[in-house]
């Protein structure tokens, strides 16, 4: 943490003035449709993404609307046992290749990771913009896969169903996800090479900021893990397709390396998914506590950890499947292991609160509602690492409960918290504080009522991906379907509110909310180049309490805790 | 950060790609010799028969062989450090692979107790 | 960086043409990272159950052309010089002898597919191929030569009234089969696990072929913008990009010959 700025005494030097809003910048160049799709600015590509991301976040969520509902009765409500298990499928299938994996990469490494290192670009923009294209096309062949019916072998996949029995159309659905795999490795590489190479001057490895160590340890996943997964859907397919029977146990195959192979990847890929979500928390949480980050380094090289021993764990999905008893020991041993980085994350981000100036802006109703519900979904997770009891609690609702606290109370908080973070600095407006607070409150609440009655339910054995249930357990379910609307509400209003701001939201100045990264001393919206001159970083990425940026300039008032333009502001935007 | 290696342009060489450039003998050094490990790998085998250890000195065999292609034909030789660590973590990776996939499979037919 | 700043190599976003070769290194290494993950998957399995059924695989790899494999792997070893060479003339200019090296590699690469072509060809004249193809035919001669004599297996083929494309195929495999038993009576081979080696077989060369084939396919597009001037020395990391995925090609093959080829070398049958 070495600063090379004098420190301000009782008289600090004035903040830079606001820059002027930009007559040309990267929203304004170029209107045309075309403009758009043959784009290689990074922060078009980030929109593009937005977009297409938000369509399959709606998609996925109408799957789960769909499996909610059908749960209300004990005997299902609306749906075929069949129909369920398409629903199902369909939804972890959307949710996990399509919105998870690439929503905080895609779109907020793609469009800040420049900016945060002081770059023009990430360093393969055409790469960048195949990227998002590979992506449409694998959600193609998976939308495709949905309208003919969908798949029914669940997001796992594993044969000899999906690769004998199953009627449906399984490979469009593998092609999908198989294609999707590609564009997260080559968003993973790009930013992988950007982080390394095209740094700003001054710009060391330990002043980099968390978001930038979180997505280097998520590209880190990508890079390594995606290509496994891609080999064995290749497998899958040429087993269904052509019977060449690698997983056919009639000569000697065995199913359950399937699960080997895929697991190998998508472990891994929980951590792709969660990992972005913590970069953004630790953004988030020391700038509405106007506190540096409590032990950068050990929350940086926490994401690193995170990053490798995940690799290390994958076979406690298999418990119940036949692995030999010594590796299953191992592997439970391990899993145990990965709980460590992740609570020194949790440790130091409460460090970081204590004693701040804590305002409760969107984002930080968010982020702490992440901090909460990640330490539940964490914890859980330990139950089911634990051998003895995983053997119980396999393949029921509490593993149900426990994946989505993490990703859901994890990692869509995180999301939702990005987007709330960053709006102001992607479109140039401020979204009404009012209602996203409310949405943020509401979004918690339904959040617990459609999920923590899924933890009893499963700890009194219902199972999961099942079209029924014992009548007993109603209760329960009736409150998570219940819970769910109130959710899918709180998703809705900002679905409302967001695209309002461009048309009601007051302009936003270069640093609402008063932050320390480079991205954030560029105008709102940014220059096509991101900078007028290669910024010079002199200063670690959290200095709220010296109250300078990464560049040694005086940052502006932070933002209060009402409703009001801060009076400085005010005076820039001429009143 | 610029590449350390291109920093010397000269009159003829206005750019500095000269400076870290193979020379042709010692590529044919490299070559005679990959190729003569390969077809001393068939030859080994062939002569050894299906033993226990010959699966061992055909996968040496082809490891040396690699190398020699990583690091002279791929210029490993004079790689910057984060491409060294790009191929060594590749290698690493696939041994976790290798080594937990091996974990179950070797030890499935133990009795347990 | 004398002229750095004035090359039509340098793209918009890199500060400097180090910069730029270094990333563009840097990235194609990376990549080559996510191939070695590729394969390695494939490899991991292969391991697994020639580790479960070794006797099987050797067998029946030692039905594999070992001829071919061998000038196939002189071929690639060859084009990977080849193919640095290439590296070394962009660096120095010589646009001729860039464009006969790459012509060179992508000839070498030719002959690499079509020997392979006809490797391929044979093996489904003999009805080594997985699926329905090895399934029906290989466990009807198999089935008939267990604890018979190969006589007893030719009549029992001539009595079915079998298609005349399999004959060919069930005299060969019960003869094999017929000597393998006699020769070792306590070793059961067990045919699903011999067709289990030709599955990963067909899949690894099969996905080794289309990298190849897609490795071609980058060449030739390098001959296409050497022979435009779209190459000057300034922008030899095109080539050394291209030439990184191939020596990657060729490693992975240094590895794949002896699995799938030596498995079974010296075996006498």
């Amino acid at each position: 943490m070495s600063i090379a700025v004098p420190t301000g005494g009782a008289v600090a030097a004035p903040p830079p003035p606001e820059p002027e809003p930009l007559a040309a910048n990267y929203l304004n160049n170029g209107y045309s449709i075309w403009s758009w799709l043959f784009t290689v600015d990074h922060k078009r590509i980030g929109i593009l993404y937005l977009v297409s991301i938000s369509v399959f976040f709606a998609l996925g969520g109408l799957f789960a609307a769909l499996v909610r509902t059908n749960l209300l009765s004990p005997t299902g409500a609306i749906l075929s046992e069949d129909a369920y298990n398409r629903a199902f499928t369909a939804h972890g299938v959307l949710m996990l290749f399509f919105f998870l994996i690439p929503a905080v990469p895609g779109v907020f490494g793609n469009f800040f990771i420049p900016m945060m290192i002081g770059a023009k670009d990430l360093a393969f923009p055409k790469l960048n913009l195949a990227s998002w294209y590979v992506f449409m096309i694998g959600g193609a062949c998976a939308g495709w896969a949905v309208l003919v019916g969908g798949i029914d072998t669940g997001w796992t996949l594993y044969p000899p169903y999906s690769s004998r029995a199953s009627q449906a159309a399984v490979v469009p659905g593998v092609l999908g996800a198989f294609i999707s795999g590609f564009s997260s490795i080559m968003t993973g590489l790009n930013i992988m090479v950007t982080i390394h190479k095209m740094r700003a001057p001054g710009m060391t490895w330990g002043r980099l900021p968390l978001f930038a160590w979180a997505l280097y340890a998520t590209s880190l996943i990508q890079l390594l893990a995606t290509p496994v997964v891609a080999i064995t859907l290749v497998l899958l397919m040429a087993e269904r397709m052509m019977g060449i029977g690698i997983f056919d146990p009639s000569i000697g195959g065995d199913p359950v390396l399937f699960q080997h192979l895929f697991w190998f990847y998508s472990h891994p890929a929980v951590y792709i998914m969660i990992l972005p979500g913590m970069g953004v928390v630790s953004e988030i949480l020391t700038c509405f506590s106007r506190k540096n980050i409590f032990g950068y380094t050990a929350v940086a090289w926490s994401s690193a950890g995170i990053a490798v021993v995940g690799f290390l764990l994958w076979a406690h999905h298999m418990f119940v499947a036949g692995i030999s008893f010594y590796a299953a020991m191992l592997f439970s041993l391990l899993s145990m292991l990965v709980a460590v980085p992740s609570a020194i994350k949790m440790f130091n981000w409460t460090a970081t609160l204590y004693r701040g100036s804590i305002t409760f802006h969107a984002p930080m109703l968010l982020s702490i509602g992440f901090l909460v519900l990640f330490t539940i979904g964490g914890l859980t997770g330990l139950f089911l690492a634990t051998l003895g009891t995983d053997i119980h609690l396999h393949d029921t609702y509490f593993v149900v409960a426990h994946f989505h606290f993490v990703m859901v109370g994890g990692m869509v908080l995180a999301y939702m918290a990005a987007v709330h973070f960053w709006w102001p600095k992607m479109t140039g407006r401020m979204y009404s504080d009012f209602w996203s607070r409310l949405a943020s409150v509401v979004i918690i609440i339904g959040f617990f009522f459609t999920f923590i009655p899924q933890f009893v339910a499963g700890y009194y054995g219902m199972p999961r991906r099942y079209p029924n249930y014992p009548a007993e357990l109603q209760w329960l379910n009736v409150m998570s379907t219940a819970g769910s609307s109130v959710l899918g509400l709180g998703y809705l209003m900002p679905a409302i509110y967001l695209p309002l701001s461009f048309f009601t939201g007051r302009r936003a100045p270069a640093n609402p909310w008063s932050a320390t990264g480079l991205e954030w001393q560029t105008p709102s919206p940014p220059h096509v180049f991101n900078f007028e001159t290669t910024p010079v970083v002199v200063c670690g990425p959290y200095e709220y309490s010296l109250g300078v940026d990464q560049q040694g300039r005086t940052l502006p008032p932070p933002p209060n805790e009402t409703n009001a333009e801060p009076d400085a502001q005010k005076e820039a935007h001429g009143g | 950060m610029s590449d350390p290696h291109n920093t010397t342009p000269t009159a003829d060489d206005p750019h500095g790609m000269r400076k870290d450039l193979d020379s042709t003998g010692l590529l044919l050094v490299v070559f005679v010799a990959v190729l003569g490990l390969a077809l001393a790998n068939v030859g080994i085998s062939m002569k050894m028969g299906p033993t226990k250890y010959t699966l061992v000195v055909q996968l040496a065999i082809a490891s040396v062989q690699a190398g020699l292609v990583a690091y002279y034909f791929m210029h490993l030789r004079h790689g910057d450090k984060v491409v060294i660590l790009t191929a060594l973590s590749s290698l690493f990776w696939m041994a976790i692979l290798f080594v937990l996939f091996l974990a179950d499979y070797m030890t499935r037919f133990w009795v347990v107790g | 960086m004398a002229n750095a700043h004035a090359s039509p190599v340098l793209k918009h976003h890199f500060e400097d043409l180090g910069q730029q070769h270094a990333c563009e290194r840097l990235g194609m290494w990376m990549f080559l990272a996510t191939e070695i993950l590729f394969f390695g998957g494939l490899f991991a399995a292969y391991t697994i159950y020639r580790m479960l059924y070794p006797h099987e695989f050797e067998i029946a790899s030692s039905f594999m052309n070992r001829q071919i494999a061998t000038v196939n792997t002189v071929f690639l070893i060859t084009s990977s010089l080849t193919m640095t060479l290439a590296i070394r003339c962009a660096k120095l200019g010589d646009r001729a002898g860039l464009i006969r090296n790459l012509i060179l590699t992508v000839a070498l690469g030719t002959a690499f597919m079509v020997m392979k072509g006809f490797e391929y060809a044979h093996e489904f004249h003999e009805n080594l191929a997985p699926g329905k193809m090895f399934r029906t035919e290989y466990e009807k001669a198999t089935k008939a030569v267990a604890g018979l004599a190969p006589a007893a297996a030719d009549e029992y083929f001539k009595a079915d009234a079998a298609k005349p494309e399999h004959e060919r195929a069930h005299a060969h495999w019960a003869a094999e089969l017929a000597l393998k038993n006699k020769a070792s009576a306590d070793e059961v081979v067990d045919s699903g696990k011999v067709q289990m080696f030709l599955c990963f077989y067909f899949v690894m060369t099969g996905i080794h072929g289309i990298h190849i084939v897609v490795g071609l396919g980058l060449i030739l597009w390098l001959v296409y913008e050497a022979a435009t001037g779209g190459i000057p020395p300034e922008n030899y990391s095109t080539v050394e990009v291209v030439s990184l995925y191939w020596h990657l090609v060729d490693a992975i093959w240094l590895f794949l010959m002896p699995l799938l080829y030596l498995a079974g070398a010296g075996m006498h049958h």
